[in-house]
């Protein structure tokens, strides 16, 4: 069987969108799927893949099944480093922006 | 990769702007109130002590009302080439330091700036404190909102 760890559960850029979703709150299987353009199997493969990986549980109310993701779950520090880069890329950029501003100010005057 | 390296962040940039002004924009309330927010997001900067020691305070307030706080103190000034300082961010994390630095290179600066993350032993802890609760739908939160500014 392959690897199953947290290193795994997000290797793959759709299971980081995946887990993104299911930080906001939990989503059933069908919900997820509709987020994504690929085929409903592959969604299906990246869920079990995560549940694998004890990141997100899977859960069945009724005819819907939930996914939910383990806060529980340690996540390890570098996940919240790809969560911090975004950010903090944004704000660069922005000061970056903002500096070129300035200094077009500057050499109107 | 080493310990230290794999909890810290790192983005370098050239600015083609000389270095006093990237310091100046960098370290002064009336410009960091201008690029710490995201376009359209309203930046408060509730105290600013530029000084060893001195500490600052920013917020920013998102649509639904709710503020993010930033805080900090500074541990080090080397005008105009370094600035390292903690940071916590709430209610998401805390213990983090950043490291501004810039290099003069003619009318162009170099800047290179490290996020330093604290150790998932620390991370750990939080976790098992329950701190974990609640930082993926702040972050989401935000993404959406920033997201949604493209």
């Amino acid at each position: 069987m392959a690897r199953r760890d947290t290193f795994q559960a997000i290797a793959d850029p759709v299971r980081r969108d995946i887990l993104e979703l299911l930080a906001d709150k939990p989503m059933t299987v069908n919900a997820v799927a509709e987020k994504f353009e690929i085929s409903r199997p592959a969604i299906s493969k990246h869920l079990r893949v995560l549940k694998e990986c004890g990141i997100i549980e899977i859960q069945s109310k009724g005819r819907e099944r939930y996914c939910e993701i383990r806060p529980t779950q340690l996540i390890p520090a570098f996940l919240w480093i790809e969560q911090y880069k975004k950010l903090w890329e944004e704000r660069i950029d922005s000061f970056e922006e903002y500096l070129i501003e300035l200094q077009a100010n500057k050499k109107d005057k | 990769m080493d310990e230290l390296k794999k909890r810290t962040l790192t983005i370098k940039k050239t600015f083609n702007v000389p270095i006093q002004l990237v310091w100046d924009a960098w370290t002064r309330p009336e410009h960091i109130l201008q690029w710490w927010g995201p376009k359209g997001m309203n930046t408060r900067i509730v105290s600013h002590e530029f000084r060893i020691g001195g500490s600052w305070v920013f917020a920013m307030t998102m649509p639904d009302g709710n503020e993010f706080i930033t805080e900090g103190v500074y541990s080090e000034i080397e005008e105009p080439y370094k600035i390292i300082s903690t940071a916590d961010f709430k209610p998401m994390t805390e213990g983090v330091v950043i490291q501004a630095l810039f290099e003069e290179d003619g009318e162009q600066t170099n800047f290179t700036f490290n996020v330093v993350h604290p150790t998932e032993e620390y991370c750990k802890q939080q976790e098992e404190m329950g701190l974990y609760n609640g930082w993926g739908s702040t972050f989401e939160r935000l993404g959406e909102y920033l997201h949604g500014k493209k």
